[in-house]
């Protein structure tokens, strides 16, 4: 493919997402509302990531608090573990970690989904029987991913928090209230909101890419896993690319 | 039988235009240089069954999802009971498709619900109007009408082809459908479960008075449920008349169907 045909390639896939996104701004506050689907989402994306989400935390809290420590106490900055990690998880780690493992798991799921649903005619037979399918199966998607992925993050920190008092206790030299006390002393707010808010962006992110390389998946089962191996890749770049405008938002602010 | 002329000018065929449950006049549809429905004009009469022959590739599943609007066309007319389908806004078509059942080719059951959510998903915006138990008792009848109630909690992927065509009618019928389209409703199945599809379709027809409109290939099946035949030949109407008429032809575009 020429560099020509891939540009153009690439800003019409950005137009079409671009509209694939007012749809859903659109579509997102009128009636009928898909509650029962919405919360069946919640579930399916929230409930059903808690073990992937809290044992990937959890050992990344392990592995940053074992892998920092050598270099702090080198330092004679040992004392500074748990603020270290408290500020390392909240701002950064739990997030990102988190998304990139919703987008994987979450949004491989939806991708594949959508696609399978699209070139089985499910979609067309929702439009027959009247339903509104964009508002059933996109809508309801990208708004449980958007909710829940903060959800997750909450409880990712938590538990990579928890992993980083395991690693600094290891030699049982702090105690669970010391570790925290620490944690929370350090904290401010530019640390905790603005992580959460990063979070919303990377659930809307996941949820409306998975849904709209599901959506408008082609070509039979060939596209369904394209549409999944898709719906990860651009929204684990986009993660990033999120993630380093965030950066820089926040740092103006503090 | 009658062989229509290129440009496709057929008047309506069967029924009078005031009995005509669907008017297709001058439809035509493309994608991108690719004409599929170059001029196609025909009726369907309440209470009648339309066959519509053809070879892959001639347009007829294109025909069927302009019908009920998953396909908008370039130009022509098509009305529904009536109601110009194009200048329908998208809650009037909604109400129109509440009268239409439509069997797809591969059936389109929806894979993450059991059979009961599958029948229940057309009328669930009734729930409150109708009640639960009433909706429990229409999903009950439906299955008993495709003679598979004891398939009520299982999952599509559990059933074989034939069962799945099976539940896609009895979903179809949830509706109490005024209108039924079928594409290609016996492709895939055995000689068997076809011929029982035919039949069943043919039962539906009779209990619940229904126009239908069934794209097919199987000739066993067009023999069995064809009042009216159609043959689509490059996206234009070539012929029109009963089985037995078509049977007869010796026209070499139409004999090959009934070898």
């Amino acid at each position: 493919m020429s560099v020509r045909l891939y540009f153009q390639d690439f800003f019409i896939e950005t137009g079409e997402t671009s509209r694939f996104a007012f749809r859903f701004f659109k579509e997102v506050f009128t009636p009928p509302y898909e509650f029962k689907e919405f919360l069946a989402q919640c579930y399916n994306v929230g409930c059903k990531s808690i073990p992937l989400v809290g044992i990937t935390a959890f050992i990344m809290g392990l592995v940053v608090t074992l892998q920092s420590r050598p270099t702090l106490v080198q330092f004679g900055a040992g004392s500074w573990l748990p603020a270290m990690a408290s500020v390392g998880i909240v701002r950064e780690i739990g997030p990102v970690v988190t998304a990139l493992m919703c987008a994987g798991k979450v949004g491989s799921n939806i991708g594949a989904e959508l696609g399978s649903m699209k070139v089985t005619e499910q979609i067309d037979a929702m439009e027959v029987s009247g339903t509104n399918p964009f508002k059933f199966v996109a809508v309801t998607r990208i708004l449980a991913t958007t909710i829940m992925v903060p959800v997750l993050v909450i409880f990712a920190d938590t538990l990579s928090l928890f992993g980083s008092f395991v690693a600094a206790n290891i030699k049982g030299e702090i105690s669970l209230s010391l570790f925290f006390n620490q944690v929370f002393e350090k904290l401010v707010f530019l640390d905790v909101v603005p992580s959460l808010i990063k979070a919303f962006f990377f659930g809307f992110t996941i949820g409306l890419i998975s849904c709209y390389e599901g959506y408008n998946s082609k070509k039979g089962t060939e596209g369904v896993g394209k549409s999944a191996n898709s719906a990860v890749v651009i929204s684990s770049l986009l993660i990033f690319v999120i993630d380093l405008l965030a950066v820089q938002i926040t740092n103006a602010f503090m | 039988m009658r062989l229509c002329n290129e440009m496709n000018s057929v008047k309506p065929h069967t029924a009078k235009s005031e009995s005509a449950v669907i008017e297709i006049t001058h439809l035509k549809k493309s994608f991108k240089d690719n004409a599929v429905l170059k001029d196609v004009t025909f009726t369907v009469g309440k209470g009648e069954n339309l066959v519509v022959l053809g070879k892959s590739g001639t347009g007829k599943s294109v025909l069927i999802k302009c019908i009920v609007g998953l396909i908008k066309p370039d130009s022509g007319n098509l009305k529904i009971f009536g109601k110009s389908l194009v200048e329908l806004n998208r809650n009037e078509l909604d109400k129109v498709r509440e009268k239409i059942g439509f069997l797809f080719q591969s059936n389109a059951l929806y894979d993450s619900m059991t059979v009961r959510k599958n029948l229940e998903f057309p009328l669930r915006r009734d729930v409150k109007k109708e009640g639960q138990p009433e909706i429990d008792r229409r999903v009950k009848e439906a299955l008993a009408n495709v003679g598979l109630t004891n398939t009520i909690d299982m999952m599509p992927s559990e059933l074989s082809g034939g069962m799945r065509k099976r539940i896609g009618l009895a979903r179809c019928l949830m509706v109490n459908p005024e209108v039924m389209l079928y594409d290609e409703p016996t492709t895939g199945l055995d000689p068997i479960t076809a011929e029982e599809i035919s039949k069943l379709m043919v039962a539906m027809k009779k209990k619940y008075k229904s126009s239908s409109i069934i794209i097919t290939h199987d000739m066993k099946c067009a023999k069995l449920t064809a009042d009216q035949m159609l043959v689509l030949v490059d996206g234009l109407i070539y012929a029109k008349g009963t089985y037995q008429e078509l049977e007869k032809s010796k026209d070499k575009k139409i004999k090959p169907f009934f070898e």
